[in-house]
């Protein structure tokens, strides 16, 4: 017996838990299915700022933001994964995810168009649903903001923020509190800081220090770390306490907003019984007659078989691990083997600047799938490859979803697709 | 235009040039130095650390060999806390067999290189992943430096001694009178651009000095005089970890990839050598990184596996008199010369060739002749003298994480990945202040790790800004508001060195007006350092690396949404420097 | 001693995969309660960075309060083996500064099982003693609030084996069963009920002579004397792994040494130490196998409990799902909860040091909230590890029993309150 199998019940085997695959699984999960979630590790939601990017910036026109994502789809190439799902779809995947959300009591709110949001280096982020406490950012209305950093704090700089929003017209000035308000802790780690805010007697002394600072008419803009278990409760008591409109600004990673999305929708799907098993890393599948067998994971001896009747590959891209690649210049996705739309040689993936408009080659290609988010026959586009093989999310060809902010929204909605589309079969 | 009257100038920070300025200034000689960026941005920032026992030339180029044990056992006085003592190794892979190693042995007697040949276990049991098929080992003291904090060491020292040193103060003419038929020419100096302040200097000098490494015939030919520097090219790979803690060489006649260096917290693996028309030509093909990768694996089998950090190319200065045929052939031994003598220009002296571990006995040379020009016999007393800095002892790995566990300044880094603490990197921007954060990485080693600046980019950005709207940090390469007294360098890489400074004060809340001098402006730091950056890791973007660069895009990108900041169209001296040029090259075949 | 710092071959390069994100400090349930430890990137792939072979002395000490337990790994989204490169670390750290006595003493559980055999009722006596483990904090610094496992006063498992020789089953299908040291000197119920559930399902148990799998020793960086182990159980077992008999334990610690942990560690990566790897099960995977092969019976009684479960950090890092639920569920009306809680917070000897005892305390309280929440009717809780079990019973005063106990008892086999056969 060299390996070892599970219990291969799951109407759905999800390989990855970002958003694309905990969506997909919530969503298959309502509509009856029994669903298994497996990941290398945690995702990449504990990276992000938190928000719903659905579409920033458009590749052809990047120096301006996109003003309502919902009327810019249809200028969208016919190969890009919003094209393939189409707009019904989108508007419904996000629909679903604002009640998603609200259900698990981490309520994301959406505004008319693109929301304008301050970044922790003062630009304007574009994003179309946030959650409720980063709302009162959005740069479109003119109240004046007041930044307010903890000295210390690392990865905050108020006076840099400030600056930067001035230079764009938000009028913004700049303070600083000390850090002990928050935590005496040595480590400043922002998810550590949101730890030590969900305790209630933090809140009465952060909220007056805040009072005494802001100008009537000001919103305050404070680093993302207003709690983390109760943050719906932390944020309410600190905005009553400084008498002013709170909003977070989402920092580097760890991201405190997207560890919150995370666990939210983790319990959510614990809810509706699903299993979310970390540290379970697909390495490799079996497949016999155009269909996938099993799947298998590596374990502390012998690897492990799963096997479910449907599989959705939600890996992630380079960034999340689905694809892996060495010197020569080889890319290959890693579960399935599934062929890649990236430029053949390695000197053709990138452009010469960091921060080119266009972004980097290599990260426009990925897994081509059909309209029905199967992953390509090579022979014949049309069809899919396996017949119970979906791909969602990061995995996906055509768009780099960082550089055109699009990653929450991709995600989403590609992950509710195929949800739906297993649902009705 | 503002003037500055001396007795010598230097052109060129580099190693050899700050070498110079160093033992000048030790001499009593009033000196200044112009450097027309960051001191070692040239060739001495862009080697692999090697301090050379002189095996690497006991066969090929004896002298070479005598002058760097030589040096080898002076700089680890004079400069201990900048050298490590790694050791050396000279492997004979099964691709090496022949006559060479018993040549080898030889020439170390010949040389005076002390050379113990070792089992092949024993080399195992100190290095274990070394390739186990070696069939010979011997041990040579090589030694591992760190070449931006030696400069800046020495430079502190040419400083305290007197010496004057402008960065960011580029040469576009020698002063020069008489005519050259007659024979009465004679180089009186340099008119010089102060970039960060946007002016010009004209420096007057008895004697000047071209310490210009691979750009020095471009700086004699402002003089009329043709000389032939070849500049040599050579790419280097950092691997994430340093695998070995002994520099290992192939025991066979100098080649590619012939060398590890363990260097700080990684590995480097080199060098190629391509002759190239211009020292600013530093495009990386994918061939030499394939090759370093390929010709490491026969040292340490597996290595070309492991996570490469970044690469980055160097120009040796290669100089000959009649030169012809493959760069790795032109001698390694440094250059003096005389134009007075040579090419009937008084007051001009060259220098150049030769290498890191040799630096000081060419400054030694160079100033000899120096004094003779100005008349005057001095005795040099550099080999005597230690640098600042020297007390903290010899270099060792672990000290920076030792001293962060000691001082409980775990909550204080910055660059989580090298260790640089908000003190640290404070200190360093006031101490020893320059224009961009790749000359505070330069100091400090900021973003010099797996992430290349993923995190650190923008909390230095933070804290040098915090400075500017103190009055701290100006971004004007420091040279007018800061005594020489105010310089500080020595201790710049100590954490436990650097916990005393308080942050800037900035918190009063209704201070948020622009803090705007020339070159101070955060977007541009921002950006160009993510563009330096980015200039090192593309040639090695595969793998691991290639997912920490598209994390490090998620947070610039999609966190900060840097690429949409103000001041976009604002550059640096530097912007054009830090572009990568990505056309494909005919040569990737070779890959 | 410190070669064991850097390896080519499995813990070491792993921090190559680092991508600084620190999802695993955001995790780490010690980083969380104390300001001693730096998180697990902190300890791990960036400090590895900066120690090498033959330092000159071992750079970073706060690596000494990472307690082992994983949970890093399981959330590394790039697959960095952190908690190896932090027991690394801390074996150079002692090489260094010397082992103090009272981890020598807490790394060999089975020479302390031996001596408390000799008499255990008064071990039992002295170690539950007020006064005695006052001195015992003072002399040797082990915590008088940890919970000290009681040694059997009903003889070793060896013993109950021999006694009941007769009575056991021979078959043609036959297992190994690998019953480590608590099992041995502590609790020899949870190997009579493993021994039970096998033979209920018609498989003769082997035991052959075997030892300590030498994990309390790695925790507490005796590398060599690990070594020394682990070489004695390939001798004993590797002849049994080579004929095809699946090696089975219920202590998920000593299986996972044995599969993964011993020959990382120790760089043992020889044919036999790979051909026992690969025959050692944990009892529950070997279990949830049986059940996939349609082999296992499940003629259950209906066992109406309420029963909190807690997933031990080592049982995670076999990285296989949960297949304690996949065959608890399998038992008519038996309710179990499954805690999501981080790590019980005693990892192994971790509680019993002076210095980490309040720490291993916080990072439990999840545990303890959790249990606690399930209602005050809960009557017994489960874990597979031996020390989360004492830890967990300490801390909740509810009795906690291994899944195996569950099983036997759900077959009709076993008493779960009285801790005994029920046809013995």
């Amino acid at each position: 017996m060299n390996t070892n199998t599970s219990r291969g019940e799951a109407d759905l085997l999800v390989i990855g838990a970002g958003l694309s695959g905990l969506m997909a699984a919530w969503q298959a999960a309502r509509a009856g299915l029994r669903v298994h979630v497996i990941a290398k590790g945690a995702p990449s939601l504990h990276w992000t700022a938190g928000t719903v990017d659905v579409l920033g910036y458009m590749a052809a026109a990047s120096a301006t933001a996109v003003a309502d994502p919902m009327n810019a789809l249809s200028a969208l190439p016919g190969y890009h994964p919003y094209s393939l799902l189409g707009a019904a779809q989108v508007r419904a995947a996000l629909a679903d995810f604002l009640a998603l959300t609200e259900a698990a009591g981490l309520p994301y709110v959406q505004g008319d168009g693109n929301w304008l949001l301050p970044s922790a280096v003062g630009a304007l982020r574009p994003t179309w649903l946030t959650p409720q406490a980063q709302a009162a950012g959005d740069a479109r209305r003119t109240a004046p903001m007041l930044i307010v950093g903890f000295s210390g704090l690392r990865d905050f700089y108020p006076h840099l923020i400030a600056e930067n929003l001035g230079k764009q017209g938000v009028p913004a000035r700049a303070a600083m509190l000390p850090l002990e308000l928050i935590s005496t802790a040595r480590d400043r780690n922002a998810i550590h800081l949101a730890h030590a805010l969900d305790e209630p007697q933090r809140h009465q002394a952060l909220g007056r220090a805040l009072r005494q600072l802001v100008q009537p008419g000001e919103r305050i803009g404070l680093p993302a770390l207003l709690g983390l278990e109760d943050h719906g409760a932390t944020w309410a008591a600190l905005q009553s306490a400084a008498g002013a409109a709170l909003f977070e600004i989402p920092m580097l990673p760890p991201s405190v907003p997207g560890t919150r999305l995370f666990q939210a929708i983790r319990r959510s799907l614990r809810d509706l019984g699903v299993r979310v098993d970390m540290g379970i890393e697909a390495i490799r599948s079996h497949t016999a007659a155009g269909r996938i067998e099993w799947v298998e994971t590596a374990t502390s001896a012998r690897p492990m078989r799963l096997s479910a009747a449907c599989y959705l590959l939600a890996s992630g891209g380079v960034l999340g691990g689905g694809f892996d690649s060495d010197h020569t210049g080889r890319m290959r996705e890693v579960v399935f083997d599934l062929p890649l739309t990236v430029p053949q040689r390695r000197s053709h993936w990138f452009r010469a600047e960091f921060m080119h408009p266009a972004g980097q080659p290599v990260f426009q290609g990925g897994v081509a799938v059909t309209a029905a988010m199967q992953p390509c026959h090579p022979d014949d586009p049309a069809q899919p490859l396996y017949a119970n093989l979906w791909a969602a999310g990061g995995v996906l060809a055509g768009a780099d979803p960082i550089q055109e902010r699009s990653l929450e929204g991709i995600a989403l909605t590609s992950g509710w697709a195929v949800a739906q589309a297993l649902a009705r079969r | 235009m503002k003037r500055i009257e001396t007795e010598i100038l230097v052109i060129g920070g580099g190693a050899t040039g700050t070498g110079v300025a160093w033992d000048a200034a030790l001499r009593g000689f009033k000196v200044v130095l112009i450097e027309r960026r960051d001191l070692t941005h040239g060739t001495t920032g862009r080697y692999h650390g090697l301090l050379h026992s002189g095996g690497r030339y006991v066969v090929k180029d004896p002298q070479s060999a005598v002058e760097c044990i030589h040096e080898n056992r002076i700089l680890r006085k004079t400069h201990a806390h900048c050298i490590e003592d790694t050791g050396g190794f000279f492997v004979v892979t099964p691709e090496d067999e022949g006559p060479y190693p018993d040549k080898f042995v030889e020439g170390c007697a010949a040389t005076g290189v002390p050379c113990h040949e070792i089992s092949i276990a024993a080399a195992l049991r100190r290095e274990p992943l070394l390739n186990p098929r070696i069939s010979r080992v011997f041990e040579v003291p090589d030694g591992s430096s760190d070449s931006f904090l030696a400069t800046h060491a020495t430079a502190q020292a040419a400083r305290q001694a007197g010496a004057q040193l402008l960065i960011y103060h580029e040469l576009y003419s020698l002063i020069i009178e008489g005519a050259a038929e007659n024979g009465t020419q004679r180089v009186l100096g340099a008119r010089v651009h102060d970039a960060a302040k946007g002016h010009d200097v004209e420096i007057r000098a008895a004697l000047t000095i071209n310490a210009t490494g691979a750009w020095a015939g471009q700086v004699t030919a402002m003089a009329g005089i043709r000389i032939s520097v070849i500049p040599g090219k050579g790419t280097m790979v950092a691997m994430n970890h340093r695998a070995l803690n002994t520099v290992v060489n192939r025991c066979k006649m100098p080649a590619d990839g012939d060398i590890i260096v363990p260097v700080h917290t990684v590995a480097v693996i080199g060098t190629t050598d391509e002759r190239v028309a211009d020292p600013e030509n530093l495009r990386i093909e994918p061939w030499e990184v394939n090759l370093m990768l390929e010709e490491g694996d026969k040292m340490v089998p597996g290595l070309s596996r492991a996570r490469v950090v970044r690469a980055w190319a160097g120009v040796r200065p290669l100089y000959q008199e009649d030169y012809a045929g493959a760069s790795r052939d032109a001698t390694r031994k440094f250059a003096l010369l005389d134009h007075r003598e040579r090419h009937n220009v008084a007051g001009f002296i060259t220098i150049t060739g030769g290498k890191w571990t040799t630096f000081r006995l060419m400054a030694e040379k160079t100033v000899d002749m120096a004094a003779e020009h100005l008349g005057t016999r001095r005795p040099c007393t550099t080999a005597s003298t230690s640098v600042p800095g020297t007390q903290q002892g010899a270099y060792w790995l672990g000290h920076r994480l030792h001293e962060i566990e000691e001082n409980a300044l775990q909550g204080e880094l910055i660059c989580e990945c090298e260790l640089v603490t908000r003190a640290m990197l404070e200190n360093a921007a006031r101490q020893n202040p320059t224009i961009t954060l790749d000359d505070l990485r330069r100091d400090v080693r900021l973003g010099m790790g797996p992430c290349q600046g993923g995190f650190c980019t923008y909390r230095a950005v933070g804290i040098v800004h915090a400075l500017g709207q103190a009055g701290v940090w100006q971004g004007d390469a420091g040279h007018q508001t800061h005594a020489a007294e105010e310089w500080d360098v020595a201790m710049m890489q100590s954490p436990a060195h650097n916990v005393a400074e308080s942050s800037p004060q900035q918190g009063t809340a209704d201070r948020a007006e622009t803090c705007t001098p020339r070159l101070f402006n955060p977007n541009l730091l921002l950006r160009d350092f993510l563009q330096e950056r980015w200039k090192g890791v593309l040639p090695i973007l595969w793998g691991r690396q290639l997912k920490q660069e598209r994390l490090d895009e998620l947070i610039y990108l999609a966190v900060l949404n840097a690429d949409h900041l103000p001041d976009a169209a604002l550059t640096s001296p530097l912007s054009e420097f830090y572009r990568f040029d990505t056309t494909p090259n005919d040569k990737e075949v070779r890959a | 001693m410190s070669s064991f710092t850097t390896s080519w071959q499995s813990a070491g390069p792993s921090l190559d995969e680092c991508i600084k994100c620190n999802i695993c400090t955001v995790y780490c349930p010690v980083a969380a309660v104390t300001d001693k430890f730096h998180g697990p990137k902190y300890s791990g792939p960036q400090a590895q960075r900066f120690r090498e072979n033959g330092q000159p002395q071992s750079p970073d000490h706060s690596v000494d309060y990472c307690s082992g337990c994983r949970v890093c790994n399981e959330v590394c989204p790039t697959g960095v083996r952190i908690a190896e490169i932090n027991t690394r670390a801390r074996a150079a750290l002692a090489a260094q500064q010397g082992i103090p006595l009272r981890n020598r003493l807490l790394g060999r559980s089975d020479l302390l099982g031996k001596m408390g055999m000799i008499a255990p009722g008064l071990a039992n006596f002295a170690m539950n003693n007020g006064l005695v483990r006052a001195v015992a904090e003072g002399v040797m610094g082990i915590s008088k609030g940890a919970q000290m496992p009681r040694w059997s006063t009903q003889g070793t498992f060896a013993a109950w084996l021999k006694r009941s020789a007769a009575r056991r089953l021979k078959s043609a299908d036959k297992v190994v069963y690998f019953h480590g040291c608590s099992t041995m000197y502590y609790e020899p119920y949870v190997g009579q009920a493993a021994v039970a559930v096998f033979e209920h399902n018609g498989f003769e148990v082997l035991v052959p002579e075997q030892g300590c799998c030498g994990l309390p020793l790695l925790n507490n960086a005796e590398f060599a004397a690990a070594e020394g182990y682990h070489e004695r159980n390939l001798d004993y077992l590797t002849p049994y792994a080579q004929q095809g008999y699946p090696i089975i334990g219920t202590s998920t610690s000593c299986t996972l040494t044995l599969k993964e942990e011993a020959p990382d560690m120790l760089d043992i990566h020889t044919p036999a130490a790979h051909d026992l790897a690969l025959a050692v099960w944990d009892m529950f995977e070997w279990l949830r196998d049986l059940y996939q092969a349609g082999q296992l019976r499940t003629d259950f009684n209906a066992l109406p409990l309420v029963l909190p479960y807690h997933p031990p950090c080592q049982y995670r890092a076999h990285h296989l799902g949960s297949p304690v639920m996949d065959i608890l569920t399998l038992i008519p009306q038996l309710d179990v909860r499954e805690s999501a809680a981080r790590c019980c917070g005693g990892a192994g000897t971790y509680v019993y040091k002076k210095e980490k005892y309040q720490i291993a305390m916080d990072v439990g309280q999840e545990l303890f909230d959790f249990v606690a929440e399930q209602g005050a009717d809960v009557t017994v809780t489960a874990c597979t590890s031996e020390t989360c079990r004492w830890h967990i019973e300490s801390a909740t005063h509810i009795p906690c029993r291994h899944p195996i106990e569950v099983l036997a008892a759900a077959y009709g086999l076993y008493d779960l309150h009285a801790r005994r056969l029920l046809k013995e």
